[in-house]
């Protein structure tokens, strides 16, 4: 079951602000999504088998090193930045 | 009460190698700010990781130096955090699969330090932060980790420094890393708790993050544990919370309380594919691995006759050992050879930088030659001492300073010579023998040592001068 303070403690890890009155409308919401999901545990499968759908491992890179993207690339999409750095504003 | 301090380490070392964990990045420290990076790495929407064998490679080398059990199947996991210094809100680490399981690190006092795991990881970026604001650099943003987690089983402060030694010595031995602490290339996390002495019960623990040198921590546990045991017998309880330690006060400082630790939300990477080690590349890493430095100490001790702690000295750097297992090829006395480093070379490389770096003037092969003069009687012990000297200033190697004259030693003839030579020229000291003074005898022996230049042997010489003025 999916309590308030589940909600509360997702809104926290997810840095949501989530009103007062919101939270029993949420609750709920919350519970018809998980047991929608759950559905998929009546699926008629066993052991590991969703763990490697496609059958691959040892899939490797060689320790060969490529030139990176310049600066101006990397920060292209930045929001913000400063000095060649992303720059990350105090809200508070 | 007495108290018993419980700690367990959290090892995190970046792997030397040339490239990042999931991209092409070069993995050099320092650069421009975000100059070594890419879509991967600053973990863009879209972009796909690709694991480095190399990786996969070094990690294993780690394990079986510290003894672990390597996994056949591992795994990549996600662990969910939002802090600037990971931009993509999750680290690629492992949890329910890591690549080793088990091992240990055997401390001097024959207690093993056991570790429950190590695994592979993302290290994160770099965060300045300034007047509230934080600047975030990626280029340590997809450097290699490899996590190394003990078991709670170091009960002093001198068992964690010597566990931490350990294991930034056998690391730069296989070298997987130059575990540099200063430079962030090791940083350990510290979990630690008392409890009275004889008890079994583990007490409630606190970590203390991010520690930057051994010195740090040794005075980071001194005070955590001051700090746990006041709080007891006052009638206080230890909170489980995560600290931070200020080198500048040498205090601890909360970070947060377990009520806000993070729920990381673990699960399994689907960008990334199982990782299978075959039993063969098992062997086959292992046939690469060099002598690791407990067996080299233990080989020193047990086979050459090195005093232990010489050994330990000899066995420090993995350029020390080298240079003296080439320097003790093939002479009859590597005890001479280990005098000869830890004496007059380990004077001329001072610093703990020097000795690990271990760049000597006189390569081993010339120390070689000189041991074998010795070795052979050709030359004494006091002019293979002065030549060493000529040869470290010089870079030359030992025929340039001894001539064939030098060589042999001295004929009767010629040592009776200087024994009286000795006599005649020093009165007092024979009267002074003559009247019982024993000692007197070593002014002549220094004599015809310092006229032969050497080449005497001292104690024919005494017997000699005594069978003179006797």
């Amino acid at each position: 079951m999916v309590t308030r303070e589940d909600v509360e403690n997702i809104a926290l890890l997810s840095k949501l602000f989530v009103p007062e009155e919101e939270l029993d409308g949420l609750t709920k919401s919350m519970q018809e999504i998980i047991d929608f999901a759950d559905t998929i545990n009546n699926a008629p499968v066993s052991g590991d088998s969703f763990d490697d759908i496609n059958n691959l491992s040892n899939v490797f890179r060689e320790d060969v090193v490529v030139e990176s993207y310049s600066t101006k690339e990397i920060l292209e999409n930045a929001p913000e930045q400063a000095e060649d750095h992303f720059l990350v504003r105090n809200r508070e | 009460m007495k108290y018993e301090l419980v700690a367990g380490f959290e090892t995190h070392i970046e792997l030397a190698t040339k490239t990042k964990i999931f991209c092409s990045c070069t993995t050099q420290f320092g650069g421009a700010p975000n100059s070594h990076c890419c879509p991967v790495c600053i973990g863009l929407p879209g972009t796909l990781p690709k694991l480095n064998r190399e990786v996969v490679n070094y990690a294993i080398k780690a394990g079986l130096a510290v003894h672990g059990e390597i996994a056949e199947i591992a795994k990549m996991d996600r662990k969910n955090y939002c802090y600037p210094d990971l931009s993509k809100a999750y680290q690629i680490s492992q949890l329910y699969a890591p690549l080793i399981i088990g091992g240990y690190v055997e401390l001097s006092n024959g207690r093993k330090i056991r570790l429950h795991h190590i695994h592979i990881e993302e290290d994160a970026g770099k965060l300045i932060h300034q007047h509230g604001d934080t600047y975030v650099d990626y280029n340590r943003g997809g450097v290699p980790l490899i996590e190394i987690v003990s078991e709670p089983d170091i009960r002093s402060v001198d068992e964690a420094r010597e566990y931490v030694e350990k294991l930034q010595q056998v690391m730069r031995y296989i070298g997987i890393s130059d575990c540099k602490m200063q430079e962030g290339s090791m940083r350990c996390d510290v979990n630690i708790s008392v409890r009275p002495q004889g008890s079994e019960k583990l007490g409630t623990r606190t970590e203390i993050k991010n520690m930057n040198s051994i010195n740090n921590i040794a005075k980071a546990m001194e005070y955590e544990y001051e700090r746990q045991v006041d709080l007891i017998e006052s009638g206080g309880k230890v909170v489980q919370e995560t600290l931070r330690y200020d080198d500048a006060t040498n205090t601890t400082s909360s970070m947060r309380s377990k009520e806000d630790a993070h729920d990381y939300r673990y699960f399994r990477d689907p960008d990334l594919v199982t990782i299978k080690v075959s039993r063969e590349e098992v062997e086959e890493i292992k046939s690469e691995l060099p002598e690791l430095p407990a067996d080299k100490c233990k080989r020193y001790i047990e086979e050459l006759a090195i005093p232990e702690k010489d050994a330990q000295l000899l066995t420090k750097y993995r350029k020390i050992s080298e240079y003296f297992d080439e320097a003790c090829n093939g002479v009859k006395s590597p005890k001479t050879v280990s005098n000869f480093i830890i004496g007059q070379i380990f004077r001329r490389t001072e610093t703990e930088a020097d000795k690990e770096i271990f760049n000597v003037s006189v390569s081993p092969l010339q120390l070689n030659e000189l041991v074998k003069l010795l070795d052979s009687g050709k030359i004494r012990n006091n002019l293979a001492k002065s030549t060493l000297e000529k040869m470290l200033d010089s870079g030359k190697g030992a025929l340039e300073f001894i001539s064939e004259s030098d060589m042999g030693g001295l004929d009767e003839n010629a040592l009776l010579e200087l024994c009286k030579q000795a006599v005649e020229s020093n009165p007092k000291a024979v009267d002074d023998y003559r009247n019982g003074k024993e000692k007197a005898i070593k002014a002549l022996v220094g004599n015809v040592m310092k006229n032969s230049r050497g080449k005497a042997d001292a104690s024919a010489a005494e017997a000699k001068i005594k069978e003179l003025i006797g």
